[in-house]
């Protein structure tokens, strides 16, 4: 790794480390909720890491069909990787958040719905990333994908939300509501900047990778046809 | 503007004078939403719920799948007899070759539907005649082939692409099922308003064709 990269990798440990702490000690424990609310912190810094990574994926693409940059490709391809997996973790940590207060693991409500397809969007991106020709080809599909993934799940959401209030509604206790004490709310800023800057960093080590494979690659077939 | 409507006809002629003197596929999607429809009644208990409840389910069921076959073979088709490249080498718009070939795959699941409902109403004692339930397929059948298409021609050019058609097209497909789901509900007797379904289904359409018929200049490349 480059030295700023390590330097930033490191920052971003501590920082986790520090919001870790901060969600354990600092915060205060919920009066309504207990302990199952400390998901919180987590869950929406890694909902929000995982747009801004969705957001790259579509930037990237556009600029990759615009421009044909293999940088911009190898960006979307990476961040749709650290995408997924933030997705992975605000599902999961959803899934065990809603257990014990809304009573059961999953419910089909606008935002767990279009969640879920936006993780299977993205997983589809990767999987299209994989079975087509590598170079050109693999780059133009998923651009496609990834920029029509994107419009996608706003629509997927509103479609939900819609279908809902046409529908009798079953009992579904929302969460928050009340504004959150700032000891909280000191707390979740802390940790979402964490996260972002762990994103950043996943971000950057993956790209860093993937250019010297790249290059590598390059390298080889060049001794070859020599 | 006259021109590329003129391609785009001539696309959508050609595929459906070739399923009309070929007729594979027609006959084998009425088969296969008949057996799902006969999968369904031994598969659900449809005693218990009631068929009002579980058709509408079974029709999006077997109208998805139905889907997946009818928009895969669209340009499966055409990578099997290397006809694709032919046809990309005319100077016509790779828009409006496209929508062309979009525009006889969803005429070809509308076919498919009109074997599915009737079928439906004949096994589960639903409503044939309901505008609603007719108007929300026929509007989610275009949306649906406008984004089956741009994927089945993805898919296509890759390998495995039986298994990356279903991966891609069903999750953008959600939307039309929400709603178009929902309208059904309602036209086969659900408590409840159904409320401007047709109207978000039009604008569904709308959004995904444009969408997709700019998408397809990268699609249909080499």
């Amino acid at each position: 790794m480059t030295r700023p990269l390590s330097i930033a990798a490191a920052l971003a440990t501590l920082a986790m480390a520090g919001a870790g702490a901060m969600i354990f000690l600092y915060a205060p424990r919920d009066a309504l909720e207990g302990e199952p609310q400390r998901i919180f912190y987590l869950h929406v810094s890694a909902a929000i890491a995982a747009y801004v990574a969705f957001a790259l994926v579509l930037a990237g693409g556009v600029v990759y069909l615009w421009s044909e940059s293999a940088a911009a490709d190898r960006l979307a391809r990476v961040s749709a990787e650290v995408g997924l997996l933030f997705t992975t973790i605000t599902l999961v940590m959803g899934s065990l958040w809603a257990k014990p207060i809304w009573g059961a693991y999953w419910t089909w409500d606008a935002r767990l719905t279009s969640t879920l397809v936006l993780w299977m969007m993205y997983a589809a991106y990767l999987l299209v990333r994989r079975i087509a020709a590598p170079g050109r080809q693999a780059a133009r599909f998923a651009a496609v994908v990834g920029i029509i993934a994107f419009i996608d799940v706003p629509i997927v959401h509103f479609s939900v939300d819609w279908w809902r209030t046409q529908h009798p509604q079953s009992v579904i206790n929302a969460p928050g509501g009340p504004a959150l004490p700032p000891e909280m709310l000191v707390t979740f800023a802390v940790t979402a900047l964490a996260v972002l800057l762990l994103t950043g960093v996943l971000i950057a080590v993956r790209y860093r990778i993937e250019a010297l494979r790249e290059q590598v690659a390059g390298l080889v077939e060049e001794a070859e046809a020599a | 503007m006259t021109a590329f409507l003129r391609v785009m006809g001539a696309v959508a002629g050609k595929d459906l004078r070739t399923e009309l003197r070929s007729r594979e596929m027609l006959p084998s999607l009425a088969q296969f939403v008949i057996l799902a429809l006969l999968i369904a009644n031994f598969g659900f208990d449809v005693g218990q719920a009631g068929p009002g409840v579980i058709a509408p389910g079974v029709l999006w069921l077997a109208l998805v799948f139905a889907g997946l076959v009818a928009f895969g073979r669209t340009f499966a088709a055409e990578r099997d007899q290397s006809s694709l490249e032919s046809l990309l080498l005319t100077p016509a718009s790779r828009a409006a070759i496209f929508l062309g070939k979009a525009l006889a795959a969803a005429i070809l699941l509308l076919a498919c539907e009109v074997v599915l409902v009737p079928g439906l109403a004949l096994f589960f004692g639903t409503p044939i005649a309901s505008p609603t339930l007719v108007g929300a397929l026929a509007l989610a059948t275009v949306g649906m082939a406008a984004l089956g298409c741009l994927f089945a021609a993805l898919a296509a050019q890759t390998r495995a692409r039986e298994l990356l058609l279903p991966v891609l097209a069903l999750p953008l497909w959600i939307p039309f099922v929400v709603v178009g789901g929902r309208a059904v509900q309602i036209a086969m007797g659900a408590q409840g308003a159904g409320g401007p379904a047709l109207g978000l289904l039009l604008d569904f359409d709308i959004l995904f064709v444009v969408v997709a018929s700019l998408a397809a200049r990268f699609v249909l490349d080499d």
